[in-house]
């Protein structure tokens, strides 16, 4: 079988190889850079703030309430700082390697950017097929996923 | 953090700080929904992550998200579930509380 691509994250001796070329780096700015604009500023009756804020209690309002209340600002701030810390990454030229820390930002940044194509888009069951399979928005999403498990994979190989 | 409003009145007071004792007794369970955006290889990365499962474990409730819809994938008292729901929700996950044997939303377990 022949490998088409390398993979674009692997694992080495001194750290993660982030293996993105300086387009893809600032796409991946831009499309966090998103995100952290949306759960600054998006309203909490966004569908894609809820994707992204879930709630806790289905089946208790009151108890929901209160958890968002109490967790509500520590999740923005967790994302936020994750955001950051991909961000710098991706913004050094040194081309040193990924640390674990920064390659497990890296995935659940990316994957929020996918949470919210993918409630844009409509994906809505395990086919992962959208409303429009041809958009290009659509695209953006499997690149991201193929992104998304090559840095899990990564991160599972010991 | 309050406690919840209905916490059984019969937990002896010199066990309450303790989990390990009251949870038996007030058992709260946390759920992992099915949804068609994480990928099964994310899910089950974040659920040994998070909860330190074997990769067996972990593939095992990942698939059992994919193909019942839902599986519990810890328990324990009020603020350990909160906890654990947190850091799913963090993660991105679809994770959701509730006391254990009570339905729950779309439940068919």
């Amino acid at each position: 079988m022949i490998r088409r691509r390398r993979e674009p994250v692997y694992r080495t001796s001194s750290g993660f190889v982030l293996n993105l070329d300086d387009d893809q780096r600032h796409l991946l700015r831009r499309l966090i850079g998103e995100v952290r604009e949306l759960i600054t500023t998006g309203s909490n009756d966004d569908a894609k703030m809820r994707r992204l804020f879930p709630p806790a209690y289905t089946d208790d309002e009151v108890l929901d309430s209160e958890y968002q209340r109490l967790m509500r600002e520590e999740l923005v701030a967790s994302r936020l700082s994750s955001i950051s810390m991909v961000d710098e990454f991706l913004a050094t030229t040194d081309g040193r390697a990924m640390s674990t820390a920064e390659l497990e930002a890296f995935a659940s940044c990316l994957n929020a950017v996918r949470l919210i194509l993918g409630t844009l888009l409509g994906v809505a069951d395990d086919a992962d097929e959208p409303d429009d399979p041809q958009s290009p928005d659509f695209a953006l999403y499997q690149y991201l996923s193929w992104l998304v498990d090559s840095a899990v994979n990564a991160l599972m190989t010991r | 953090m309050t406690l919840v409003a209905a916490a059984p009145s019969t937990i002896e007071k010199t066990d309450v700080r303790d989990d390990q004792t009251v949870a038996p007794d007030n058992p709260w369970v946390v759920l992992v929904w099915n949804d068609p955006i994480n990928l099964m290889s994310y899910v089950t990365y974040v659920l040994q992550k998070l909860f330190g499962y074997s990769l067996q474990k972990a593939t095992e409730l990942m698939l059992d998200v994919h193909h019942k819809g839902k599986a519990v994938v810890s328990s324990g008292s009020r603020e350990k579930a909160e906890m654990d729901v947190f850091r799913l929700h963090e993660h991105g996950l679809w994770a959701t509380m509730q006391k254990d044997g009570s339905s729950g939303k779309g439940s068919s377990s």
